[in-house]
C-alpha cells in the first residue's frame, strides 16, 4: 500500500501529534515518520509484530542513523490504537496505547515538524495536533 | 506559506472525512481541495469572507487535468473569523456531499466520477485535526 503522506504540517516544539488508526488483522509491521521530508526524519517509529519489537530510528539526507529497540508491544493485530507523540527540543516522547512511554532523542534538534508519513499495516482514522 | 497537503488518503466511496481547523481572525478566504492530485480536483471548496468580489459565499468548482470547470455558489455561510470550523466531506462516483458547521448540507457533482479520494490540500485555515471513518 502507498504511504499516507502529510506535507506542510506545522507542529512546533511543545506540541503533540495524536494519531489513531486500525492495525490490520495480518499486520507484519507499520511505521510512523515525523520530520522535514521523506529523507529527513526525526522519528521513525516502527512496531514489528514478527520480532515483538518497536524499532525507532532517525534519518538524515536519506541515511539511517542508529536504531533503538524496545521490547514493548502493547497492541495487537486487528485492533484500533492511539499514539501521541510530543515534540520537545531534546526528544520525541511517544505515548503508547497502554500509557507506557518511549522517548527518542531529537537528534537533529528539530524545532518544528513539517512532514509526517504512515506506512505499512496501519490505516489512519484520525489525526490531530495542538 | 504553503498549506497542508496529504497524499494517498485512500478515502473510499461513502466514507466521511472531517476537516477541523481554526479560521484566522483576518481570514479573507480559505480553500479545501479533494481529489486525485493537485491537477485533478473533484471538489475545490473556497469559503470567501471577502475575496474576488464575493462576500460570505462558498464557491465550489472542479479541476480536471489543470482545467477548471464551472463554478457553483452556495449562499449558506456558517463560518466566522477566529472560530474553529469543522467540515465533513463524503464522496461517491456521482457526487460529493459536504456537511457544514451547524449541520447544513449541500452536494456537488463528481464530474470525474472519481471513486477514491487520495488527495487533500488545505490553504488559509490552521488545521487542528482530520478524521476518516
Amino acid at each position: 500500500m502507498s504511504k499516507f503522506e502529510v506535507h506542510n504540517l506545522e507542529v512546533h516544539k511543545g506540541q503533540t501529534v495524536k494519531i489513531k488508526g486500525q492495525i490490520s488483522g495480518h499486520a507484519q509491521s507499520f511505521c510512523i515518520n515525523l520530520g522535514k521530508s521523506a529523507s529527513d526524519v526525526g522519528l521513525h517509529f516502527n512496531p514489528r509484530f514478527s520480532e515483538g519489537t518497536i524499532v525507532c530510528n532517525s534519518k538524515k539526507s536519506n541515511s539511517w542513523d542508529s536504531e533503538e529497540r524496545h521490547k514493548h508491544m502493547c497492541f495487537s493485530k486487528g485492533s484500533e490504537v492511539k499514539f501521541s507523540i510530543e515534540l520537545h527540543g531534546d526528544k520525541f516522547q511517544v505515548k503508547l496505547p497502554d500509557g507506557h512511554q518511549i522517548s527518542f532523542a531529537n537528534r537533529h534538534k528539530y524545532e518544528k515538524i513539517t512532514y509526517m508519513s504512515v506506512e505499512g499495516d496501519f490505516k489512519v482514522t484520525s489525526f490531530k495536533y495542538d | 506559506m504553503a498549506g497542508l497537503v496529504i497524499n494517498n488518503l485512500n478515502l473510499k466511496p461513502g466514507k466521511c472525512m472531517g476537516v477541523k481547523g481554526l479560521v484566522p481572525k483576518d481570514c479573507k478566504s480559505f480553500v479545501i481541495n479533494i481529489g486525485k492530485d493537485s491537477s485533478n480536483v473533484v471538489l475545490h471548496f473556497n469559503a470567501r469572507f471577502d475575496h474576488e468580489g464575493d462576500v460570505n459565499t462558498i464557491v465550489c468548482n472542479s479541476k480536471e487535468a489543470e482545467v477548471w470547470g464551472t463554478e457553483q455558489r452556495e449562499t449558506t455561510f456558517p463560518f466566522n473569523q477566529g472560530d474553529i470550523a469543522e467540515i465533513c466531506f463524503s464522496c461517491d462516483k456521482s457526487e460529493v456531499k459536504v456537511k457544514l458547521p451547524g449541520g447544513h448540507e449541500f452536494k456537488f457533482p463528481n464530474r470525474q466520477s472519481l471513486d477514491i479520494i487520495n488527495y487533500l490540500s488545505v490553504d488559509g485555515i490552521q488545521i487542528k485535526g482530520l478524521n476518516f471513518d
